[in-house]
């Protein structure tokens, strides 16, 4: 078993504000890893270094054996690290199946060059990457499938969160970041979203998958580790139950007297 | 195929029906605004044009009727097209006037097309499209005349530095966004257009006289086309000249629009952040709309030079961007139909609301808002791809 990610004594400063604090963590092919704290701690700012959003103040990431520190976004996600958004972002005036194929920029080619001049190669691989995003939708859901000429926009928020994990898939990634996936769903919808999760990794038993959750629900799914931060430093780093009860991080979550 | 969202798919006999009819309607329609010269005509015409717009806007399913008819049989689409295009000088005859004013709205058709790829792919909000198409016009000018290049090298010749022109304000403009990024272009089509005014060798404020016609095979631009024992005017030549630019930048928006490029550009206009999340390098492809709107408005603009072959800085001025702006957004986003639409629209209506002599731009203004009070997102808006129409 290979170690995919390496986060080395990562800090991230905005003024004076320690965002990120000294967090170190490492996390092996094909496991899945929950990332909690409370509202604030530097969760998203961590996501925001490993993809390269910012260059961290000082520490290393390694992805893949490829030091990526301060490597802009979009030559890490064709490394393999794609990721989705705490407020998703699609592009909401495109259509659900354009939502898909532009998750596959990186693994497409055709320069400008080649659209111009040698349109029937550019076609053929338009083409290709129809064929593929469709094949993706109807793999994530058949209902999703069936709207894949709506625009992106007019989804319910359970298929809009659907849509942003399928087009992350579609850049084949090797390591999958998921922002707060459960934000404004009900129960239900949480539950499917776990189902979904849990189909993931049996479909793709090498793909990595790190999440931030504050749903205890969620993180209860995936119980093997658990990493808890709390302003920007890191408290605890174990499985579901041992943090469960860790008294630093019920402090944190709850204030100092509750576990009196 | 589901096909779920798209609309009923109409029966071959009938499509080609509704193609025909639609194109020349569409043709009549033009003739006849073009011909009129009273300001009750041109009224008239604007009122059922504006009448057809709001049917549209009030039963979309019309519009995508008629779409679904001219994707339904491209081959008759493009035969009745290229039949009017051709025949069109024919029917106008010698009238220099009108085929002056479709030489001009094809020359704004491109260069809108050319901003089409910024404003309405991507959403950058380039108000320096006059100044590239100024620089290549200048640049094919004072080839042709200091050292007799023919128009058909400076052709390359000025799109290749208009383009160079693209990426020298893409660079830079990267840094800022929305607003700003407009201050940006407009300084530097205003200082394009005061070194024009203010360098010798570009001729100061009187520009470049004497721009030699054209030669094709022989045949000089300045004299008038021989077809099938027809004589059309000399302008006719330009007006296919123009025809066969229009047709190129279409070929060029629809292949790009069509491809990952035009999706990155969309991407980067919908959330620039979740585009980079993609993989999209967003400042190249930033940089890459300036110079493919460099490159056209460049061959515009040779055109142009060589057609009036009198060219002076003030052809190119501010206003002529914020024109060619007003054409994209009037005539809808991202859609290569409307963008010409608007162009001829534009062009068009200026000229013959001169009937209204002092009231004339302000009758321009009135018909410009009420237009985008009809259709307010243009007068043919941006459409979703649709993909495996493998026939």
């Amino acid at each position: 078993m290979s170690v995919l990610l390496e986060v080395e004594n990562v800090t991230m400063r905005f003024g004076g504000l320690v965002a990120v604090d000294d967090i170190s963590f490492a996390l092996d092919e094909g496991k899945v890893l929950a990332v909690i704290g409370p509202n604030g701690a530097g969760k998203s700012t961590l996501f925001n270094v490993i993809t390269g959003v910012y260059k961290p103040t000082a520490g290393r990431v390694k992805f893949d054996g490829v030091d990526v520190t301060g490597m802009p976004s979009y030559e890490v996600v064709q490394l393999g690290i794609a990721r989705t958004f705490q407020s998703s972002r699609l592009f909401s005036d495109l259509s659900v199946l354009d939502n898909v194929i532009i998750g596959m920029h990186t693994r497409t080619k055709a320069s400008v060059l080649d659209v111009l001049f040698r349109p029937g190669v550019a076609r053929r691989e338009m083409e290709a990457s129809v064929e593929k995003a469709e094949a993706l939708l109807r793999a994530t859901s058949g209902d999703l499938y069936e709207q894949r000429y709506r625009p992106a926009g007019t989804l319910a928020q359970a298929d809009r969160r659907r849509l942003e994990i399928t087009r992350a898939l579609a850049s084949e990634p090797k390591l999958l970041l998921l922002d707060e996936p459960s934000a404004g769903m009900d129960d239900t919808e949480t539950d499917a979203l776990v189902a979904d999760i849990m189909r993931l990794r049996t479909e793709r038993p090498e793909l990595s998958v790190i999440l931030i959750e504050h749903d205890m629900r969620v993180v209860q799914a995936f119980p093997e580790r658990v990493l808890c931060i709390e302003y920007g430093k890191l408290i605890a780093d174990d499985t579901f139950e041992a943090v469960r009860i860790n008294p630093r991080v019920q402090e944190a979550y709850l204030g100092a007297a509750a576990h009196a | 195929m589901g096909g779920s969202a798209s609309p009923a798919v109409p029966g071959a006999a009938s499509a080609i029906t509704t193609t025909i009819l639609l194109q020349f309607g569409g043709a009549a329609f033009l003739y006849a605004i073009l011909k009129a010269d009273h300001g009750w005509q041109v009224l008239t015409l604007l009122g059922l044009l504006g009448f057809g717009f709001y049917l549209l806007e009030r039963f979309p399913s019309l519009g995508d009727y008629a779409t679904a008819s001219l994707a339904r049989v491209p081959a008759v689409t493009i035969t009745v097209a290229a039949g009017i295009v051709l025949g069109f000088p024919f029917i106008v005859g010698s009238n220099t006037y009108i085929l002056h004013l479709l030489i001009v709205a094809q020359l704004y058709a491109v260069l809108a097309l050319a901003l089409n790829f910024q404003l309405g792919s991507a959403n950058i909000p380039n108000f320096a499209t006059g100044a590239s198409y100024g620089i290549g016009a200048y640049v094919s000018a004072l080839l042709a005349l200091n050292f007799g290049v023919s128009f058909w090298l400076t052709l390359p010749v000025a799109a290749l530095a208009a383009t160079l022109f693209g990426f020298i304000i893409g660079i830079p403009s990267m840094r800022t966004r929305d607003t700003y990024l407009a201050l940006v272009t407009i300084a530097f089509g205003v200082v394009v257009h005061q070194l024009l005014n203010n360098f010798d060798w570009t001729g100061g404020p009187n520009g470049l006289v004497g721009i030699p016609a054209p030669t094709l095979f022989g045949h000089s631009f300045a004299d008038p086309l021989y077809i099938f024992g027809w004589k059309l005017p000399s302008q006719a030549n330009f007006y296919y000249l123009a025809a066969v630019l229009v047709v190129l930048a279409i070929v060029t928006a629809n292949r790009l629009h069509n491809s990952r490029i035009g999706l990155a550009w969309n991407a980067l206009r919908a959330d620039e952040i979740a585009a980079k999340a993609q993989g999209i390098n967003v400042a190249w492809y930033k940089v890459l709309a300036f110079a493919v709107d460099a490159f056209l408005a460049a061959f515009a603009g040779t055109i142009y030079a060589f057609y009036v072959s009198y060219i002076s800085p003030d052809n190119f001025t501010f206003l002529v961007s914020v024109t060619i702006m007003t054409m994209v957004i009037v005539g809808g986003m991202d859609n290569i139909f409307g963008v010409i639409v608007g162009a001829f629209l534009l062009t068009i209506l200026p000229e013959k609301l001169r009937a209204f002599s002092d009231y004339r731009l302000l009758f321009f203004g009135i018909v410009i808002i009420i237009f985008l009070m009809i259709r307010p997102q243009g007068l043919f808006p941006q459409r979703l791809r649709h993909y495996g129409g493998r026939k």
